[in-house]
């Protein structure tokens, strides 16, 4: 919720601090600050309210409460506070709500004799500062008491809605499918049962979606002299499952979705009504309100002790009491308690707990003391991380590494319902294809990473229909190793290091693993071979692992080169790998010794120099001036290159 | 061929070991549950009820109706092994959850359709907030390797109540995140509605749980540049660890 800093004020007043201490307070104790930035000469303050509070806070009344709350002082003018009536009523207007649960409250009111025009430029600054288009004047005005008291509002123009008996009549109904609508931008609606209307119950006109949407049935335009304003209150969930349905969220939907109160209607009317008659000019005729089942908000009993005892911090009663007199709760005096009743404009405050959470945030969570719990022993061994682990060790022993794939598949045994992409439409049934597919994209970086062949394992969950009766998902931990020799590809050779890897974990682990090795990848079940393996006892310990910072790898290609050269007996490897990196220079992505033999008194050293720049695509000149260089260096250091 | 060289672990499985660790040395048990989740037990246990506009707050992959008998879920967060293992022991309860959890959305350099997360949760008699900050403190001390100061801000999740953001600053040590607030996981004392639906009488006990992403916590310790550089099986990535 964007608010204006001028137009906090309105109701702050004097008392409103700097925006860098707002930003503070509400950081700290109530919501996040997406930003602040200056618009047209206005602060605007981004407050990302929380879910919970988007009853009582996505307006400029509810930010400015919550400041003043934080700072211990008064709203200089809270508009909930002051009376309000909804006087002289008018016969002219009559509402029909088909379920009272869905529209808890329908309140109207008519206006004669507006002028529509621009809307002043105070107006039209405020709206804009806050990335809202200026419409005319009665549209801006219903925007604007939204965003002052979080109340959604909407005009219709009177002389296009039915009215032959000289009585508007609405309805609020829930629409059948099959029927459509076409709303305020123009844009046409299939509708279903899930969608409640408001309809022109005379001509059977549907005049809007409930709560999300303003229909273009009786528009409000340039020639429009007559409205009716709605202000109405539409029931949580029916709202949402609606705007869920037609995939529609407004500013209104999200407000009705959070709950707001229905007691927030008249105030909401009244304040559209002054404000369009100041700017727009007209009489207001009267105004109706149908409100069956008057909401109450039943006081909470909440415990000192509770309040204490889930916060772990000490706060005395006299503060306590405080804090909620700043949130505008009343409260009584109870045993070992209290009984508050919140605002109404606060639907969310229901249980004790949400009073405790009320209490920590304004005294402040930095004052809870941080307490270590006792040390307890470990009640229960987890087999399927134990063995895992176990696996894993055994396997990144025999030089195999680990990966972790994708749980999706772009076809495969299970699909999902709504996938949003296209290569998500699937869960994997096995590892298999996975393992094959990452051996073939890791071939080709097999001498950048630095291995003469890929071998590679993931221990991950598969999905597969339920056998038997039931429907239902089949989830198992499966084991996949995999192992590519040669750079074209599959070849009986990796089939026979799988053989052997199969009977290495079978010996280490005392149970077969019933696997099935098939062109290059090994795969069994780990949650049948856990099943049948003895429970653990106590975690092997812990070797801390690498101490790594992750280094983003260039997504050019690389250029191999092989030297091989003979050096005096005594000079060691490491050696020669050093002169020849100080003379590669910074292109030289990784060097591998790969064959070493001595002969006469001479050692041969044959090593694989990977070149690969983070910037551009390597030519054969470059490679082939460094490796000019590099031999240059060699033989002047007196060794032969081969 | 020449001597073996050691093969990598992926950095994950680095994490959830070297957290497991720190976690069972005070009693915290390594808990898990399904990927493929009810709607029960993923939603409506833990207080987020149908059409309520809680469930935005999370893009939710389905199962089709013809598969399954009665709603499925991929689950959204490690959370539901909350409810699962309340149902199945009684207080006191340490738990941590590592898991594998999905979203439904588009993906980027921070956002990928599954991801890590690491759930934490202690129900005793008389748990409060500074537990929970002393639990923090504790781990984040020994999985950073310095001295942490953390902090919490209010925050909304709707099966807890008070929510809080934790957020943490590394005074010592030698890694990048020293000197500076960073933003780590949302946590709160359990809701007294998750309790009750679970068994667990409110009134006797309390518990504090938090969940963080874990792949955000190896964004922390090794400086990750794409979470979907994870998920890919490149061993370019896998190598370096």
């Amino acid at each position: 919720m964007k608010v204006v800093y001028d137009w906090l004020k309105e109701y702050v007043g004097d008392a409103l601090p700097p925006v860098e201490k707002i930003d503070e307070l509400l950081t700290f104790h109530a919501f996040e600050i997406d930003g602040i930035e200056e618009i047209q000469g206005q602060t605007v303050i981004d407050v990302k309210v929380l879910p919970d509070r988007s009853s009582d806070s996505l307006s400029h009344r509810g930010v400015a409460h919550e400041i003043a709350a934080l700072m211990g002082v008064p709203l200089a003018h809270d508009p909930f506070r002051e009376p309000v009536s909804l006087m002289p009523s008018t016969p002219k207007i009559q509402v029909t709500i088909h379920d009272q649960n869905a529209c808890r409250r329908f309140g109207a009111a008519l206006i004669t004799g507006v002028r529509i025009k621009e809307s002043p430029a105070w107006l039209r600054a405020r709206l804009e500062a806050l990335g809202q288009r200026s419409i005319n004047n009665v549209v801006d005005a219903t925007n604007y008491v939204m965003l002052a008291l979080g109340q959604p509002l909407h005009a219709y123009d009177a002389e296009k809605f039915s009215h032959a008996d000289g009585v508007w009549h609405f309805g609020v109904r829930m629409a059948t499918t099959g029927e459509s609508v076409t709303t305020l931008t123009k844009d046409a609606y299939e509708l279903t049962e899930r969608v409640q209307l408001i309809v022109d119950e005379a001509s059977h006109a549907i005049a809007g979606i409930a709560g999300i949407k303003g229909g273009a049935y009786a528009e409000v335009d340039a020639q429009t002299t007559h409205i009716i304003l709605e202000a109405a209150n539409f029931d949580a969930a029916v709202t949402r499952r609606a705007s869920q349905s037609l995939r529609l969220q407004t500013d209104a939907s999200k407000r009705f979705e959070n709950n707001i109160s229905p007691e927030l209607v008249p105030f909401a009317l009244r304040d559209v009504v002054k404000l369009i008659i100041d700017i727009a000019g007209g009489v207001c005729e009267g105004f109706f309100d149908t409100y069956p089942t008057p909401h109450t908000h039943a006081p909470v009993y909440v415990a000192h002790t509770h309040i204490t005892g889930l916060l772990g911090m000490l706060v005395d009663a006299e503060t306590i009491e405080k804090i909620f007199t700043r949130l505008s709760c009343v409260y009584e005096k109870a045993p070992d308690g209290w009984n508050v009743t919140a605002p109404f404009e606060r639907t969310d405050i229901q249980i004790p707990e949400d009073l405790i959470a009320e209490v920590g945030r304004v005294h402040g969570y930095a004052r809870v003391a941080s307490v270590m719990p006792e040390v307890v022993p470990l009640a229960e061994i987890n087999a399927r991380h134990y063995y895992s682990d176990r696996i894993r060790s055994l396997l990144v022993d025999a030089g195999f590494s680990e990966v972790i794939t994708s749980s999706f598949r772009a076809k495969d045994a299970i699909k999902l319902a709504n996938a949003f992409a296209s290569d998500k439409g699937y869960l994997r049934s096995s590892l298999r294809k996975n393992i094959e597919e990452v051996l073939d994209r890791n071939m080709p970086f097999a001498d950048l990473v630095g291995v003469s062949h890929v071998a590679l394992f993931e221990i991950g969950t598969i999905f597969n229909p339920q056998k038997g009766e039931v429907r239902g998902i089949d989830e198992t931990v499966s084991l996949a190793i995999g192992v590519r020799m040669k750079q074209q590809g599959y070849t009986p050779k990796d089939d026979v290091r799988l053989t052997e890897i199969a009977v290495l974990l079978e010996a280490a682990l005392g149970e077969p693993l019933h696997a099935h090795i098939e062109r290059g990848v090994l795969e069994c079940s780990l949650t049948s071979l856990i099943a049948r393996l003895p429970k653990p006892h106590v975690y092997a310990s812990f070797v801390p692992g690498p101490q790594t910072t992750y280094k983003p790898f260039s997504q050019y290609p690389f250029m191999t080169r092989d030297i091989a050269l003979w050096v005096p007996e005594e000079v060691s490897a490491s050696g020669v790998e050093e002169s020849i990196r100080a003379h590669a220079g910074d292109l030289l992505a990784r060097i591998t010794l790969f064959d070493t033999f001595t002969k006469e008194g001479r050692t041969s050293y044959a090593f694989r120099l990977v070149f690969q720049s983070y910037d551009r695509t390597l030519t054969d000149d470059e490679t082939g001036g460094i490796m000019e260089r590099v031999t240059d260096a060699l033989l002047t250091q007196g060794y032969e290159v081969r | 061929m020449e001597n073996i060289q050691k093969g990598h672990l992926h950095p994950i499985s680095h994490m959830i070991t070297e957290i497991n660790s720190i976690f069972s040395e005070i009693g915290f048990v390594f808990a898990e549950g399904p990927e493929a989740e009810t709607e029960h037990y993923n939603f409506d246990r833990l207080n987020v009820p149908a059409d309520h506009s809680s469930r935005d707050m999370q893009d939710t992959f389905w199962f089709r109706k013809e598969d399954v008998a009665v709603p499925m879920v991929l689950r959204t967060h490690t959370s539901p092994v909350q409810a699962r293992y309340m149902e199945s022991h009684t207080p006191p309860i340490r738990i941590i959850v590592p898991g594998k959890v999905f979203r439904n959305e588009a993906t980027d350099v921070t956002h990928e359709a599954q991801f890590y997360q690491l759930e934490g949760m202690y129900i005793d008699k008389g748990v409060h907030l500074g537990h929970l900050k002393g639990i923090v403190e504790y781990f984040f001390s020994k999985f950073f390797k310095g001295d942490v100061e953390v902090r919490f801000r209010p925050s909304y999740f709707p099966f807890v109540e008070p929510g809080v953001e934790v957020d943490m600053r590394l005074n010592s040590g030698n890694s990048k995140l020293v000197g500076r607030w960073v933003e780590v996981f949302g946590a709160g004392m359990i809701h007294p509605t998750v309790l009750r639906d679970s068994g667990i009488d409110p009134t006797v006990y309390s518990g504090f749980a938090f969940g963080m992403g874990l792949d955000r916590l190896g964004f922390m310790k090794y400086e990750f540049d794409d979470v979907r550089t994870l998920y890919t099986g490149d061993l370019r990535f896998v190598h370096q660890f």
